[in-house]
């Protein structure tokens, strides 16, 4: 775990990203002490029991026993309490490590030079989940892995103690059911996602197809013929997971193996050594039944193997989406050549042009969002973005994005200015009502006005709108543009809208027709 | 091995779903579960007749040994032995290799069956169907939390069921006080666990929906970057973010205390009970009161009965999701219990289905409740529609006007027969013989009731349901808001020719696709294609926008045999339409009129009414009784 001292050229995505949890190496090493511990417990038991009976079988005095059957049960109460102790150290380090983890990857997303186009509800999810899953690998692989090591150890000198070659051969089996089962579990999980991966995407992708478009799909007669490739993609994911269940099943029957060998080969090595009297009875009761308990201790792994893989995939992308601005700083943008803008104080400017002439890129330059050629980013200005992001908390704190110390009054006039008040009176808490995460109990004209409420709100030089009419019928679209131009005029702010519609007459000052190059 | 940790560090709490039974009794309708279910008791018995095998075995081997030090056991003993390992191990590899096989072949089977079930049921936006985007995720990834489920959680139930009696009657049988123990502690472990969990229940609960909330706000604030960025505030959140981490962390852990001691409950006794058992048994071997070979037993197998319990017991957790996913995808099959609805589309057609030739629309006073709004769009409908009859000169353009949530959209599912009204019925009046039938046109009128004018001699009013959804939609051709293509290149959906456009002498195909492809501006974004007519649309057409699909759609539809189609219903466009665009839309629907074919447009413009021939008005009004709270405009469609 000190991945810190690691140099950073580490290739392996999870190590680098370890750092990032802030683990304190004592509180995993606590974790792992305690869920040995534990597991000593169980095995003790175990050895403790056996050797209680063979003993016991040669009717010595009775107090000879005590000490085995006050370990006995201090082992059955001591098991259940210390691991109950590992559970809440492990969840505790995993929770301050995610924990962590999300700050650092907010804070990386905040300062990354483009723009993160994390918004999509199953990019953002993914990225929830993901911080969840590199989080999940210290509760899930490192510590039992760790406890796995010490235990199993532990009991390979317990046992190679008594009987060397029984030591040795135990060491074998629990290498087989600790090494090569979970590697074998961790390549079922992979070649199950290889293989799987498009066929999954297929199957999501024409399940979701049916559900979405099912009206259009039954009346052009196609229905049936893409449930047909349905189960067709279905049956391609089966194959996969058809080829995955055979390494997994090998895997399963081996780690069944491993325990089971571990046994015969205590009876076979230990029976004559207690004839050559190199082993007393009571001790092969121990050396044959402790194993029976020690593979507890690699039942876990192969869980283990399957998540650290999972964690190093969470990992992969974390890091890709921290590192890599490529991906973000957008799809292809029109090129814009010998096109100004001129913000003057007061001025209200239209863009024009069909989709996809560059109006939007024209107005994220001039907010010095993109990066560009002949960007100039005057302070102070404001892109409002036609998807600007609602967020799920209060009217009132929404509406203070713009600036920290909006008053309800100031609110409620921004509100009515875009025609909102009977909107906001119809609210169960008025400007205190939750709205959902992404605004989805808002429609989508309710959410265009709130935006552009919001952008009135903030005190910029200019005020760059994409869309203002965008989701709101012609007379609404309309009413905005007033009450932008009106804003501009009233407040000195040089206001800029893109839209694809005509705006109503005498309104502009300067208008910039963009049009399509080709 | 902590799926019960991982369940509270993750899920928010699903307890609403929480009438968890542990194996639902409607599984047993998806046929790979049966099988599944069968296979997995199989293997569970001969789990339970190895485990025994074993520990008779190893007592066999080791007891003589450690009585008679130098005794050498019987050789066929440890073949013995190591043909029950081997099975335990073929046991242990035919439950993991199956288990998957049944476990993603019941996935795909409920998929297929939510999916057809659902898609069978009337378009969104009529107030009457799940949560679209619920039933989504259920079935691309909510489903996937019954693998879990059945590959791990089922058969330990399984296992439960049959191994836990059955070895208790072994240990019963090679030593009675032993036996006692387990049966007196057994019982304890739900019973403790069932109390415990009831104790923390509702607090826990509380907590985690907590948990869920600080965890969704983190990732709100990330989906809002962009804008905080351009609000100049996006570090500001940095420190909140850790410090709704660390809030999160300390009501985790606070639940996680409590929630802990139910597994701690059940680890404490089992683990007792067994040293119980062996401390038992020690005390009676020196007394001589038993035999070594069935004390070594009785200690082998001691552990083996609360084994399954402990692992159902670990598993529950991970189990609960995938309970309420099969509990969900099981509902939305038979919301009341009731059978399986069989796909129409399935059904064998009736004989009188889609007999005679559809010649008018009719649409008698529908209303149709629009559910969570309080309103009826459309309300009080009534329209003839005559439709064309492929013969030039013979079309009309036949507009939807009404503000936005009047119900246009809904008017258009209902005439299609794809949302059933609430009350009034959409009738075809249909020719009994082919033909043209002229007189028609005399009442072609815009909004009037169908009482005012009988039909015409030699037709026929049949309700729409009788004429056959499958039929009429055989004739109707219909462009949606949002079309969709289907998978294929663009030449496969067009059926265009192979070959390059604008050879000496091209097929008259090519010719009426290119023709039709410059109508609706779709041979400018073929020319941007990368492959051009060959670039290959992924599902649903991905790689195109919306508005390329739909010039796709309006191609497809202009290439439509114009007498077998008589209508064309279109919803049209309204975000990111230029005035280029619009000019293509009209001059689409130019084309169809001038075809001879019905349009039947949903129109959000000026535009496209003043070329409308007939305009039919769209009115909402409240549900008698309900207070209208949202009015809003753009809310509804």
């Amino acid at each position: 775990m000190n991945a810190e001292a690691r140099p950073s050229r580490v290739r392996d995505p999870l190590w680098r990203l370890l750092p990032l949890l802030e683990v304190r190496p004592g509180r995993v090493a606590a974790a792992v002490g305690l869920g040995s511990l534990a597991l000593v417990c169980a095995i003790g038991l175990a050895a403790a029991a056996a050797w209680l009976i063979a003993r016991a079988s040669q009717m010595p005095p009775v107090l000879t026993l005590s000490v085995a059957v006050v370990s006995v049960r201090a082992f059955g109460i001591g098991r259940g309490v210390l691991r109950y102790l590992e559970r809440l150290a492990s969840h505790d380090v995993a929770l301050r490590g995610m924990s962590a983890l999300r700050a650092r990857v907010y804070s990386g997303l905040a300062q990354a030079p483009g723009t993160p186009s994390v918004r999509r509800g199953d990019l953002l999810a993914r990225l929830g989940a993901d911080v969840d899953s590199v989080g999940d690998v210290v509760v899930r692989a490192v510590i039992p892995a760790g406890v796995a090591v010490v235990t199993g150890t532990g009991s390979i000198v317990l046992v190679g103690a008594f009987l060397p070659e029984a030591g040795l051969a135990l060491a074998a089996c629990l290498l087989l059911a600790g090494v090569v089962v979970p590697w074998l579990a961790a390549r079922a999980a992979a070649r199950v996602e290889a293989d799987g991966a498009a066929a999954r995407g297929r199957v999501s992708g024409i399940a979701l197809e049916l559900l979405e478009e099912a009206p259009q799909l039954r009346v052009a007669g196609r229905f049936g013929g893409r449930s047909a490739d349905l189960r067709a993609a279905d049956q391609e994911l089966d194959a996969a997971n058809e080829a995955g269940a055979r390494i997994s099943g090998l895997s399963a029957a081996l780690g069944s193996l491993a325990q089971g060998l571990a046994v015969i080969a205590a009876l076979v090595l230990g029976i004559p050594a207690v004839a050559a009297g190199r082993l007393a009875p009571e001790e092969l009761s121990v050396v044959v039944l402790t194993p029976l308990a020690v593979f507890e201790a690699t039942a876990g792994l192969p869980a283990a193997a399957v998540q650290w893989r999972r964690s190093r995939e969470a990992a992969r992308r974390l890091l890709g989406l921290l590192e890599d601005d490529t991906e973000r700083v957008g799809e292809s943008r029109p090129g814009l050549h010998g096109v100004s803008l001129d913000l003057e104080p007061g001025s209200v400017t239209v863009v024009t042009g069909p989709s996809g002439s560059g109006k939007t890129t024209l107005l994220m330059r001039a907010a010095g969002l993109l990066p560009g050629q002949g960007a100039a980013h005057a302070l102070g200005t404001l892109f409002i973005a036609e998807d600007g992001h609602v967020f799920g908390t209060t009217v009132l704190e929404n509406l203070r994005v713009a600036r920290g110390d909006v008053g309800e009054e100031e609110a409620r006039a921004a509100l009515g200015a875009v025609g909102l008040t009977p909107w906001l009176d119809g609210l169960p808490d008025g400007l205190d009502t939750m709205l959902g995460t992404d605004a989805t109990n808002v429609s989508g004209g309710e959410r265009r006005r709130l935006l552009i409420a919001r952008a009135l709100l903030a005190r910029a030089d200019a005020l760059l709108v994409d869309e203002p009419g965008e989701h709101l019928d012609a007379r609404a679209a309309d009413d905005v543009v007033r009450v932008l131009a009106a804003h501009a005029r009233d407040t000195g702010t040089a206001v800029v809208l893109a839209t694809h519609r005509p705006i109503p007459a005498g309104l502009a000052d300067h208008e910039v027709a963009l049009t399509l190059r080709r | 091995m902590d799926c019960e940790g991982r369940h509270f560090l993750r899920s928010p709490p699903t307890r609403k779903d929480r009438r968890v039974r542990p194996l639902d009794p409607r599984l047993r309708h998806i046929r790979p579960a049966r099988s599944y279910l069968t296979l997995t008791v199989g293997l569970g018995l001969a789990s339970a007749g190895l485990v025994v095998a074993q520990a008779l075995l190893i007592a066999a081997l080791l007891a003589p040994v450690i009585q008679e030090p130098g005794v050498t056991p019987a050789g066929g003993l440890f073949v013995a032995l190591g043909l029950v390992v081997a099975g335990r191990a073929v046991v242990a590899w035919a439950q993991e290799r199956f288990a998957r096989r049944a476990a993603s072949r019941t996935i795909a089977d409920l998929r297929e069956q939510v999916v057809t079930a659902v898609a069978v049921r009337p378009p969104r936006g009529t107030g009457s169907t799940p949560d679209g985007t619920a039933v989504a995720t259920l079935v691309t990834r909510g489903l996937d939390d019954l693998e879990p489920y059945l590959v791990r959680y089922v058969p330990q139930l399984v296992l439960t069921a049959l191994l836990t009696p059955a070895l208790v009657l072994v240990v019963l049988w090679l030593d009675w006080v032993s036996a006692a123990v387990v049966a007196v502690t057994l019982p304890l472990v739900p019973i403790f666990m069932v109390l415990v969990g009831r104790l923390t229940a509702g607090a826990s609960e509380r907590r985690l929906a907590a948990v869920a909330r600080l965890g969704d706000q983190v990732l709100d604030l990330v989906a809002g970057l962009p804008t905080l960025r351009a609000f100049g505030r996006a570090a500001g959140p940095a420190e909140r973010v850790r410090a709704l981490g660390e809030a999160s962390r300390d009501a985790t852990m606070r639940t996680l205390r409590v929630a802990f001691l139910s597994s701690m409950v059940l680890e404490l006794l089992t683990t007792l009970s067994v040293a119980v058992v062996a401390v038992g048994v020690g005390l009676r071997l020196v007394e001589g009161q038993m035999d070594l070979g069935a004390a070594i037993a009785v200690l082998v197998l001691a552990p083996e009965v609360y084994l399954p319990l402990r692992r159902v017991g670990a598993e529950f957790h991970a189990s609960v999701d995938g309970v309420a996913a099969a509990g969900r995808a099981l509902d939305l099959l038979a919301p009341s219990g009731a059978a399986v609805a069989a796909v129409p589309e399935a059904g064998p057609a009736r004989p009188a289905e889609g007999a005679g030739r559809p010649v008018t629309l009719v649409l008698d006073d529908v209303h149709v409740r629009a559910g969570e709004r309080g309103l009826v769009a459309p309300a009080g409908l009534s329209a003839r529609i005559p439709l064309g009859s492929g013969r030039p000169g013979d079309g009309r353009v036949v507009a939807l006007r009404g503000p936005s949530g009047s119900g246009k959209s809904t008017a258009v599912l209902v005439a299609l027969g794809l949302v059933e009204p609430d009350s009034g019925q959409v009738l075809l009046e249909v020719a009994e013989h082919p033909g043209p039938s002229r007189e028609r046109h005399a009442d072609a009128g815009g909004s009037r009731g169908p009482g005012d004018h009988p039909p015409s001699t030699g037709t026929r009013l049949v309700p729409l349901h009788e004429f056959g959804r499958e039929a009429w939609w055989r004739r109707v051709t219909w462009v949606p808001q949002r079309p969709s293509t289907p998978p294929g290149t663009l030449r496969d959906i067009l059926h265009l020719p192979p070959g390059a456009e604008g050879g000496l002498v091209p097929p008259q195909r090519t010719v009426r696709v290119a023709r039709a492809a410059r109508r609706t501006g779709l041979d400018d974004i073929v020319r941007d294609l990368p492959h051009g007519w060959d670039t290959r649309l992924g599902l649903g057409g991905t790689g195109l926008s919306v508005g390329q699909r739909q010039r796709v759609a309006l191609t497809a539809a202009l290439l439509d045999d114009s007498a077998d189609r008589p209508l064309v219903v279109l919803d049209e466009p309204t975000a990111h339409l230029d005035a280029r665009s619009e000019e293509q839309i009209l001059d689409t629907v130019r084309t169809w009129r001038g075809e001879g074919r019905t349009v039947l447009v949903v129109a959000h413009r000026e535009s496209l009414l003043a070329i409308a021939d007939d305009v039919i008005d769209v009115t909402a009004r409240p549900v008698p009784g309900t207070a209208l709270t949202d009015a809003e405009p753009g809310a509804a469609r």
